[in-house]
C-alpha cells in the first residue's frame, strides 16, 4: 500500500505540472509581496524611518497577510483544490485512473496530499516573497538601513496556524469537487461559504463556520475591527472540521457507483 | 482456458431501465474477441462493469480465473484498457501522459518510447495532447493501454477517429501483438466490417442481450446457411403454387419468392417450368449474405 501511495503521489505531482492550479500557487504567492515592493518603491522617502523601526518584519508580515488571509488565501485554496479534481473531469481521465492497479483509498489520499503539498509550497513561496518585499527596496533605495533580524519562530508558528486553518476549506472543497462533475458547483458553493464567513465574522458564534479560521487567525493579531475574535481554540476546531469533511469526502468517493 | 468470463451479468440504471440482461461472455486466452453491437446495445456498459468502473449489481465477473471484486488490483495490473473517448491530460505531452501511468504501473521507463513508436507517435516531442488530432489522441490512448505490457487488452471502439490507413495499421498492430506476445484482446465495435478481418471470436449484443457468441468460423457457417435465391414473377401466387407442388422450400416475401441455394442447372430447370406454365419470370438472382448482413439480420430479426 505504501509503495502504491508513493507511486500515485509521483503521478499526481506530475499531473499538476503546467496546470492552472500550479500557476496559481506561484502567482498567488508573489502577488501581494510584489504590490508591497512597488508601493515601497513609489513611496521610497518613507523607507529609512520604516526600516529603522522596531518590529519591521512583524509589520511587513501583517501587511502581507492582510489581503491574503481575508481574500486571496480562502479563494485561492478553493480554486486550486477544485482545479486539481477538475483535471480528471475536464480530461475525461477518471475512467483511466480508476482502471489502474491502485486502491481507491490511495487515489483519494494521494490527490489530497498533493493539494496539501501545494498549500505548503504556497506558504514557502509566500514567505520568500515577504522576505524579498523586505530586502529588495533596501537594496534598490540608497540610505535605507538593514531592517534587523527576522523573527523566524513567529513566522513559522503563524505559517503552521494558517496551514491548519485552511485545512477545512481544502477538505470541503475536495469533497465537493470530487462529488460534482460540474466545476461551478464546487466554486459556487465555496464562494457562498466565503461570503458567509465574511458575514459571520462579527457574530459571536462566527467561529462555528469553518471558512472563518484564516480570517480569525489574522484578526486575532490585534487588528481593530468589528470581528468577534472567538474565545475558543480555532485551530483545534479547524482540525476537527478537517477530519469530519475528509471522512465524509472519502466515504462519498468510495461509495460512488459510477467511477468514470 | 478463459481470460475473461462473465456469468449472468445484468445491470439496470437508477431509472429502473434494464441495460444488460444475463450477459455470459467467455473470452478465450490468446483470442481476439470482437464484441459487436449497434450503438446503445450495452457494449460500453459491459466493459465498464468488467473493469470495475460501474458497481456490479447482478452476476459475476472473473478475469484470469479469479473473481474481479476480490482481486481488483492484481487483475488490473495485467490489464490495459481504452474505454470510449480518449482519456488524456491535455496540458501534458504524449511522453508526460505516459510517464504518469508508468509511475503507477511501475513498469520500465523504456516502455514509453517503445509504445509511442508502436502507435507512430515517437516524434511528437513537447506538443501538448490537447493540440493532437482525434486520431493522434486515439493512438496515444492505445499506447497508454499497451504501456504496462498487459496480458488482456480491453479496447472500446479503438478505431474511432482513425483514418482508413490508421485503422489498417491498428489492425496489424493488434494482430501482431496477439500473435507474437499472446495478448488476449477484447475489442468492441459497432461495425462488423471493421473487425471481421481481426477477430477470432465474436460476441454480438443487442438491446442488452448476447444474441450470438462463438468463433468467426461459426458465424461464417451461419453465413453459408443464409445463401439463397430470390425469384420475381408476374404472378407470384401461381409461381408459389408451382414451386411448392414441386417440393421446393419456397417462401413468399415482400421482395419476391425466397428459395434455397441451388445449382445453375436447377435454376434453369425451374425457370423453364415456370415459363411453360405461363408464369412470367422477371428476375432470378442469387443472394449471398456478407457477415454484415448476418449481423443486421441478427439484430433486426
Amino acid at each position: 500500500m505504501a509503495h502504491a501511495f508513493v507511486a500515485s503521489l509521483q503521478s499526481e505531482w506530475l499531473k499538476k505540472k503546467g496546470s492552472l492550479a500550479s500557476w496559481m500557487v506561484v502567482t498567488g504567492a508573489f502577488f501581494t509581496p510584489t504590490i508591497i515592493i512597488i508601493a515601497r518603491l513609489v513611496y521610497h522617502e518613507r523607507l529609512p524611518a520604516l526600516y529603522a523601526s522596531d518590529g519591521f518584519w512583524r509589520l511587513l508580515w501583517k501587511n502581507a497577510w492582510e489581503s491574503m488571509a481575508i481574500f486571496l488565501l480562502p479563494l485561492g485554496v478553493m480554486l486550486a483544490t477544485s482545479l486539481i479534481a477538475q483535471l480528471e473531469y475536464k480530461n475525461n481521465t477518471w475512467k483511466q485512473l480508476h482502471t489502474t492497479p491502485l486502491p481507491f483509498t490511495v487515489i483519494f489520499f494521494s490527490k489530497f496530499t498533493v493539494i496539501a503539498a501545494m498549500m505548503l509550497q504556497f506558504l514557502i513561496l509566500f514567505n520568500l516573497g515577504i522576505w524579498l518585499a523586505g530586502v529588495i527596496p533596501q537594496i534598490i533605495i540608497p540610505g535605507v538601513p538593514w531592517p534587523g533580524a527576522i523573527p523566524y519562530d513567529y513566522f513559522l508558528r503563524e505559517d503552521v496556524f494558517y496551514f491548519i486553518d485552511c485545512l477545512p476549506i481544502i477538505a470541503l472543497q475536495y469533497l465537493l469537487s470530487l462529488h460534482y462533475r460540474n466545476f461551478l458547483v464546487s466554486i459556487g458553493c465555496g464562494f457562498i461559504f466565503w461570503i458567509g464567513a465574511l458575514g459571520t465574522l462579527s457574530w459571536k458564534y462566527g467561529f462555528l463556520f469553518p471558512y472563518t479560521y484564516c480570517m480569525f487567525n489574522y484578526l486575532k493579531a490585534g487588528v481593530e475591527t468589528k470581528a468577534a475574535v472567538p474565545p475558543v481554540n480555532i485551530h483545534g476546531m479547524a482540525i476537527g472540521y478537517f477530519l469530519i469533511f475528509t471522512v465524509a469526502g472519502y466515504y462519498l468517493y468510495i461509495k460512488k457507483k459510477d467511477k468514470g | 482456458m478463459l481470460s475473461l468470463e462473465t456469468h449472468n451479468l445484468s445491470h439496470r440504471f437508477s431509472s429502473g431501465q434494464d441495460v444488460l440482461r444475463n450477459i455470459n461472455l467467455a473470452v478465450e486466452q490468446r483470442s481476439i474477441y470482437g464484441f459487436l453491437g449497434p450503438n446503445g446495445a450495452g457494449k460500453t456498459t459491459t466493459l465498464r462493469l468488467i473493469l470495475g468502473l460501474l458497481k456490479r449489481q447482478e452476476g459475476s465477473i472473473s478475469v484470469f480465473g479469479k473473481p474481479f471484486d476480490k482481486n481488483r488490483i492484481d487483475i488490473l495490473r495485467r490489464v490495459g484498457s481504452l474505454i470510449e473517448s480518449p482519456s488524456l491530460y491535455g496540458h501534458l505531452s504524449a511522453k508526460e501522459n505516459l510517464t504518469i501511468f508508468q509511475k503507477i504501473y511501475q513498469c520500465p521507463a523504456a516502455n514509453i518510447p517503445h509504445v509511442l513508436g508502436l502507435v507512430g507517435l515517437g516524434d511528437t516531442g513537447r506538443k501538448k495532447a490537447s493540440q493532437f488530432s482525434l486520431g493522434m489522441k486515439q493512438r496515444l490512448s492505445i499506447a497508454l493501454a499497451l504501456l504496462p505490457a498487459p496480458e488482456l487488452l480491453i479496447l472500446d471502439e479503438p478505431t474511432n477517429g482513425l483514418d482508413p490507413n490508421g485503422i489498417i495499421e491498428m489492425r496489424e498492430l493488434l494482430k501482431t501483438m496477439n500473435r507474437e506476445q499472446g495478448i488476449t484482446i477484447l475489442i468492441s465495435s459497432h461495425l462488423l466490417a471493421e473487425i471481421e478481418k481481426l477477430v477470432t471470436h465474436l460476441g454480438i449484443i443487442h438491446q442488452g442481450e448476447v444474441i450470438f457468441q462463438g468463433t468467426l468460423d461459426a458465424l461464417k457457417h451461419k453465413q453459408q446457411q443464409t445463401l439463397h435465391i430470390v425469384l420475381e414473377a408476374g404472378d407470384p401466387h401461381a409461381a408459389m403454387r408451382l414451386l411448392l407442388d414441386d417440393g421446393m422450400e419456397a417462401l413468399y416475401t415482400d421482395g419476391g419468392i425466397r428459395l434455397p441455394a441451388m445449382t445453375k442447372t436447377e435454376i434453369a430447370a425451374m425457370n423453364r417450368k415456370l415459363v411453360s406454365a405461363g408464369v412470367e419470370v422477371y428476375a432470378i438472382r442469387p443472394v449471398k449474405n456478407d457477415l454484415e448482413s448476418i449481423f443486421i439480420d441478427l439484430v433486426n430479426p
